[in-house]
């Protein structure tokens, strides 16, 4: 009797572990015409095991025969929720939970009993029942917990129930097996809170799989790295620069020990060689993001009411640093640290290139633009414009952003407005190009950032020319021309919002409403900038300026919607419709002082 | 080009192609009812229906406990025959295609929903004559139509040029449905033709039934799979697209119009799992990966909310939104045909699709006639 038990028991085994290997391996294999082939002979076999361990059930042991049947009842379990048969999948899994319930904090029962439930969270995600997946998840991360305070010492495989003695795992294998049960139960959560908007949690959840996926290397270096550096984009939206920049560090370090490493496979294609060229550029375009955000942050911070720097704000704020910088290193959290020492100091080696606090001077903000602009070239090294547009113009849109953030900082006018000039150079050309059939979105954002810029240029130089005893003539030369370049490029994007019969729309949608406004607002203004000796000419720009104004008072009349985004602009334009009529009656009154 | 010349076209017998402008740009969304099989409702139970059609743009979901109504362009109930689902839908996407627009039609829903059936019509026949032909022949027809009378009107100066591909987009690679032998193709940008598929086939055509045939011959070389719970599902998506150029001689002016059309057939929504439309299921981990292939997903989730700020994100749009870029808030007319079964048992996926069709209805396109002028007036 015992010696056929012994000889069913090993029959057991066997098919155990053949439907093992067809449904995790052979599956792999199966025609695109019969995508569950496998899982189905699988889902066979298991059956089969649960009839033999039923016919064996008298005489057994009832804990080891409970904790078996669970074993089969998540493999099948699983099985069914693979091949898109969730209510049957359910059955099986909560079969599997029930048998467990009482034995779950027990080495030999621990590891299976979190994976049931992370496959359970899984089921009812599925059935978007968010909340019921939680709590699945929830209590085996609890159990995880109070699993490795009460006891700690790595827990059986669930497959080694079905394993000869001589098979068990060592102690190094299980530990691993079990604790990426878990790391899987966290990355569920991760999830979990993210469809729930829990977004700073689900960040954490992120965050703490890339950390274990890291210690217990289980992870593709190259996919670890872009996504520690999208991780870094999150922190940058919360301003957390210090976070942002240690995932960014992670995630050059770890990517250049990818392309070192001689890949797996010698016949390495060029595909491969082109796909890892274009990560190292994703990873060079979060951080030019970075070191964009770190300037642009620090502007806001320094700027006084009219966008200008303000010394007072920038002696308080370095002074406020001098002190915080005594008490430097305490606020590092050794939470958010990646990886084990040797990794950790190639990190660190990697964070000192860059600041992640503010700059409060020029000098200072010089040093993240050069580090933008280096990682600028890199990004275009592989997103050249033939092939990759949209990422090529997005990247050149980000160093025109960090030429105009530089500018902030910069005091002297001419060289302020050379900066502006710099930007010029890389939009105008591209933006000759691009076809709008295409690229509206882009080509419009072209159309207002050039417009922008010779906007600004154009204060400069009235700036400039305002120190002057006298305006030359060059200098008015020159604040002309950039003024009609300005006019020009807004009109273009005005122009961009008409209709196919070129008829400028009656309303406005949302998303371009402020642009447009301003775009009028502006050029209202420049209009009146315009420097001419001729009266009669002058009398026709106030003219169009006055129309201009008019057009949002109008309009915000109209849809008093619209005021709400174009407050400041509005109050202005009022003020100039009820002054520039009088000013050009003065005007007209001098052209013709007889009538 | 003169805008005279425009006018012309529009004024002439096409008085249809007004609408478009007066219109506005939201993206068409239409929903149609497919009958249930024979014999579905008596198995279904009674009242085996999940939805049942109030107006000719209305719609409610018998849901519990309140009943949903979602409210379209335009819905089409069992009744509807395919001849009236092109006219609403179809032609005035290929009429404004005419007229130098991009055009997009989707096919969106479950495997099952009649997508296909919409798309090509009865399977296992000759499509292309039958009375049951859908959306995709009858465009080819029209199209040609079109052109020959425009050819006809303007005599010798004028003439087209069309070319057509036909892609599938599984696991997201790409492939050639043109050239069974080809690899994996790339997508890639122009400056000034925008994304387009590199090394893709592209065949000139010169009558509909040219058309048809060249779509016949890739339509077999699908992928489609068979599960027991899906007798068949294609698992790919399918992208028809149509170039038309036009050239018109005026004088020394020469005026080059181009435009594509671009004709869609998505795989079953039940088993998309890459685009935005999935709601709330979790991403699995791989069993054997080392990796958890989808954390990336799911960070990018995190920093897509992140309100304004500059950032950027490593993971692109999936092929198909990357593909379809222009039509999906981009710059052409587009619609999307949402197939529905009537069933109760595809309550779940009904509802789905009907909340994607509403989410679409959201999206602006805006349209603008390509024109490129050659030549001087000297």
């Amino acid at each position: 009797m015992a010696a056929a038990a012994g000889g069913g028991w090993a029959a057991v085994r066997e098919k155990f572990r053949a439907a093992r290997t067809l449904s995790a391996v052979e599956s792999r294999k199966d025609p695109e015409t019969e995508p569950y082939r496998s899982k189905y002979s699988a889902r066979a076999l298991l059956q089969e095991v649960k009839q033999l361990l039923s016919a064996a059930e008298e005489g057994g042991e009832a804990r080891l025969l409970a904790v078996r049947r669970a074993v089969l009842e998540y493999e099948l379990g699983v099985n069914h929720t693979d091949t898109e048969e969730l209510s049957a999948g359910e059955e099986h899994l909560q079969r599997c939970t029930q048998l467990l319930e009482p034995h779950r904090l027990s080495p030999d029962c621990v590891s299976l009993y979190i994976q049931a439930q992370n496959n359970l969270g899984i089921l009812w995600s599925e059935r978007d029942e968010i909340k019921t997946a939680q709590t699945y998840l929830e209590s085996a991360e609890a159990l995880y917990n109070q699993y490795m305070k009460e006891d700690g010492n790595p827990p059986l495989d669930p497959s080694e129930h079905f394993m000869a003695e001589e098979e068990k795992l060592t102690d190094q294998e299980r530990s691993k097996r079990f604790e990426k049960a878990y790391t899987h139960t966290l990355y569920y959560l991760a999830q979990v809170y993210q469809h729930l908007e829990m977004i700073e949690k689900a960040a954490q959840y992120c965050h703490t799989t890339l950390k274990r996926q890291l210690e217990y290397c289980g992870y593709y270096p190259v996919e670890w790295a872009l996504n520690a550096a999208t991780l870094s984009q999150y922190y940058l939206s919360k301003q957390c620069f210090m976070e942002s920049r240690h995932c960014l560090a992670a995630a050059s370090v770890i990517f250049s020990q990818a392309e070192q490493a001689p890949s797996a496979e010698d016949n390495e294609t060029e595909q491969d060689q082109q796909d890892l060229r274009q990560r190292r550029a994703e990873i060079a375009r979060c951080w030019i993001k970075y070191c964009l955000n770190l300037l642009q942050s620090a502007r806001k911070l320094l700027e006084d009411n009219i966008g200008e720097l303000d010394p007072d704000r920038q002696s308080e704020l370095k002074a406020q640093r001098k002190k915080e910088e005594d008490e430097k290193e305490k606020g590092r959290k050794k939470a958010v640290l990646f990886g084990t020492s040797d990794i950790c100091d190639s990190v660190l080696a990697m964070e000192e290139k860059v600041s992640s606090v503010y700059p409060l001077d020029f000098q200072e903000a010089r040093e993240i633009f050069l580090v933008g602009q280096n990682y600028v070239q890199e990004a275009k090294e592989f997103f050249q414009v033939d092939g990759y547009v949209t990422d090529h113009i997005e990247i050149v849109q980000d160093h025109s952003a960090l030429f105009k953030v530089l500018a902030f900082f910069e005091e002297d006018y001419e060289r302020r407005c050379k900066m502006h000039k710099r930007r010029i150079d890389m939009l105008e050309p591209i933006y000759a190009d691009l076809n709008p059939q295409y690229y509206l979105l882009i080509s419009r954002q072209l159309q207002f950032e050039l417009a922008d810029t010779y906007y600004e240029m154009m204060d400069l130089k009235v700036a400039i020319g305002n120190r002057l005893e006298e305006l030359d003539s060059h200098t008015i030369k020159k604040i002309n021309s950039l003024a009609q370049l300005a006019i020009k490029y807004y009109e273009l994007f005005l122009d961009s919002l008409r209709n196919p019969d070129k008829v400028f729309p009656e309303v406005l949608e949302e998303d371009v409403l402020r642009p447009a406004m301003v775009a009028k607002f502006h050029i209202a203004r420049l209009y009146g900038k315009l420097i001419t000796s001729d009266s009669k000419k002058q009398l026709e720009n106030m003219q169009t300026s006055l129309e201009y104004y008019t057009f949002l008072v109008d309009y915000c009349k109209k849809y008093p919607d619209a005021v709400r985004a174009v407050e400041t602009e509005l109050e202005l334009s009022k003020e100039m419709v009820g002054l520039l009529p009088t000013r050009m009656e003065r005007l007209r009154a001098k052209l013709c002082p007889f009538i | 080009m003169a805008p005279g010349v425009r006018g012309d076209l529009r004024d002439s017998a096409l008085p249809s192609l007004n609408s478009p402008s007066v219109e506005g740009d939201a993206i068409k969304v239409y929903v149609r009812v497919r009958p249930p099989s024979e014999g579905t409702v008596l198995t279904d139970g009674d009242p085996g229906l999940c939805l049942s059609v109030l107006s000719s743009n209305t719609i409610r979901l018998h849901s519990k406990p309140e009943p949903k109504i979602f409210t379209f362009d335009y819905v089409a109930n069992m009744e509807t025959t395919q001849e009236s689902v092109f006219s609403s839908v179809a032609k005035s996407v290929v009429e404004s295609c005419m007229n130098g627009y991009n055009g997009t039609i989707f096919a969106y829903g479950q495997t099952g929903s009649g997508k296909t059936f919409t798309m090509m019509g009865p399977s296992d026949s000759d499509n292309f004559t039958h009375s049951l032909r859908g959306v995709i022949p009858r465009s080819f027809e029209y199209l040609f139509f079109l052109i020959e009378r425009e050819k006809e009107k303007a005599g010798s100066g004028k003439s087209f040029l069309c070319k057509c591909s036909f892609i599938e987009i599984y696991n997201e690679q790409i492939f050639d449905l043109l050239d069974s032998a080809s690899a994996g193709l790339f997508l890639r940008e122009h400056i000034k033709k925008g994304v387009f598929v590199d090394g893709a086939v592209e065949q000139v055509l010169s009558s509909a039934a040219e058309a048809y045939q060249v779509l016949t011959m890739g339509w077999r070389n699908r992928r489609v799979a068979s599960t027991s719970m899906n007798r068949e599902s294609s698992r790919s998506h399918a992208v028809f697209t149509i170039t038309v150029e036009s050239m018109e001689k005026n004088n020394e002016i020469v005026n080059i119009r181009s435009s594509l059309l671009n004709l869609v057939d998505l795989a079953g929504s039940e088993r998309q799992k890459d685009t935005h439309t999935e709601g709330l299921r979790l991403k699995e981990a791989g069993n054997i990966n080392r990796s958890l292939s989808c954390l990336g997903q799911v960070i990018t989730a995190l920093v897509d909310v992140g309100n304004g700020k500059q950032r950027h994100i490593c993971y692109r749009d999936s092929k198909l939104t990357f593909l379809l870029r222009d039509s999906l808030g981009g710059n052409a007319k587009t619609c999307i045909i949402a197939n529905v079964h009537p069933g109760s048992r595809c309550f779940g996926e009904t509802l789905s699709t009907l909340n994607f069709a509403q989410r679409a209805k959201l999206i602006k396109n805006k349209a603008v006639v390509n024109e490129d002028t050659q030549g001087n007036v000297s």
